[in-house]
């Protein structure tokens, strides 16, 4: 173990130590530390050792050689004169690879780690292909709901059209299926393009995210015991039927027999002839009126009511009301032409 | 010797024997590169041996912990990860394939190879 040159102090180590520090001054101090952490206790023990290097060397060629080893950056001064957008690229794609590249080894570690986590793994890739129909029919639902009109979510989305749907849908179950298997693109490794894998993983995160937003239908049929649960009882029918017939009133005000409508009403008195110039009141005082906006018919076929009047009043509860054929418009005192409507019956049978 | 051509070629083989070196035994930057030397890596700068062990770290190959010591400096001791056990175990099946190619290519192309006969 001979020396042929002098050994350097340990002064010198540090001074090297230093050069090499300003030499990486364009990166981020904590990643410098950590290239140089250890370096002076090794460069230390080297000199002892004094078997290996007595020549430190110069520090400026070590610190590149360190960043290049290292794969760290160069300082901006060296870089070639790149043209703009390819200068902004480069580092963006190349820093995503390695985010997702060491985003996958650590996953991959953490898996390797124990023999729980690689069991339950195991069964976990076992369900991928569960996972690309699950996405297909993700997917495809996410178009219908955006797409369509608000239907409920169904087993197989139906695009609107009852042929449409299941066959989008099998394209898309086929395309997922080759996707995951890297038949299609983009292919399956290490190396593909950035690019692609990040849209992948887009395409992922979009198919697992979506199910939040759907409603789900009610799934009361499912239940069989439970009588009340789809709506046909006796209760719930009621319930329905009125609510259907308020909003029908509310919709067309005026005169109805459940949900028909009445534009006229003929009375027979008990010998079985028919009345004119009748009253009709409800059980409030309130006369049972046609709405003077009521019509029948359209066009040449269009018939108003034409009511009474008490002086100027017109009163739309005296019955049979006259009809008038009008284009448009309705019935005033001034119309003329207008009728004593048909009789619908002739005559009814008298009462006992 | 600082040539930098070196250290691009050698980089894909420096991952490899940095990974065998620590996989045998964990060690801190000197020590592995005590052990590449002795093992016949003269050629390789110290620089590259240390960035190369700081590139495998963030890899996710190595992993690394702190021992501290009462007599000199703490030492920063590096590991290898299973992830790293596994880059070993492919790029080491890589190397000897990739290396068994080239040598089948070197003793066809020279036949006057003293260790060319094939059989």
């Amino acid at each position: 173990m001979t020396t042929t040159a002098p050994r350097r102090t340990t002064l010198e180590i540090a001074a090297f130590v230093d050069e090499v520090r300003t030499q990486l001054a364009n990166l981020h101090p904590a990643e410098r530390d950590e290239l140089l952490d250890g370096l002076e206790a090794d460069l230390t023990e080297q000199q002892a050792d004094g078997a290996v290097r007595t020549d430190l060397g110069d520090p400026r060629a070590y610190a590149v050689e360190l960043r290049l080893a290292a794969g760290l950056p160069e300082p901006t001064r060296r870089l070639p004169r790149l043209p703009r957008r390819a200068r902004l690229q480069v580092p963006r794609m190349d820093s995503v690879e390695r985010l997702l590249d060491c985003s996958h080894v650590l996953f991959r570690g953490a898996v390797d780690a124990q023999a729980w986590r690689r069991a339950t793994w195991e069964v976990v890739t076992e369900l991928r292909s569960a996972w690309w129909v699950a996405r297909a029919w993700l997917l495809v639902t996410l178009l219908d709901v955006v797409a369509g009109h608000s239907e409920p979510v169904s087993v197989i989305p139906s695009l609107g059209h009852p042929l449409v749907g299941p066959a989008v849908f099998a394209v898309a179950v086929l395309v997922s299926v080759l996707v995951g298997l890297g038949r299609l693109w983009p292919g399956s490794g290490a190396d593909r393009p950035v690019a692609s894998r990040v849209a992948l993983l887009v395409v992922n995160i979009v198919a697992v995210v979506t199910p939040l937003t759907f409603s789900i239908p009610n799934p009361g049929y499912i239940n069989d015991n439970d009588p009340y649960a789809d709506g046909s009882d006796p209760y719930s029918a009621g319930y329905r039927d009125a609510q259907l017939e308020g909003q029908a009133e509310a919709r067309q005000p005026g005169l109805h027999v459940g949900a028909k409508e009445v534009t006229n009403v003929f009375v027979y008195g008990p010998g079985g002839q028919p009345l004119a110039g009748v009253q009709l009141f409800d059980q409030d005082g309130e006369p049972i009126s046609v709405p003077s906006t009521s019509s029948t018919g359209r066009g040449l076929d269009r018939q108003v009511p034409c009511p009474s009047y008490n002086g100027t009043t017109p009163l739309f509860n005296v019955f049979p009301l006259d009809q008038v054929q009008l284009r448009r418009d309705y019935c005033t005192p001034e119309t003329m032409g207008r009728n004593a409507p048909t009789l619908p019956l002739a005559e009814v049978p008298p009462l006992n | 010797m600082q040539c930098v051509d070196t250290t691009q070629l050698l980089k894909g083989v420096l991952d490899l024997a940095v990974l065998a070196v620590v996989g045998d035994e964990d060690g801190y930057g000197y020590d592995v590169l005590r052990r590449l030397r002795a093992g016949g890596l003269t050629e390789v700068g110290d620089a590259s041996i240390y960035g190369t062990l700081r590139r495998l770290y963030g890899a996710g190959a190595l992993t690394s912990y702190v021992v501290p010591s009462d007599e000199g400096p703490h030492r920063k001791y590096y590991g290898i990860t299973p992830a790293g056990r596994d880059q070993l175990e492919r790029q080491t099946k890589d190397w000897l394939t990739f290396s068994e190619t080239v040598t089948d290519l070197l003793r066809t192309d020279s036949p006057d190879c003293p260790q060319g006969a094939r059989s």
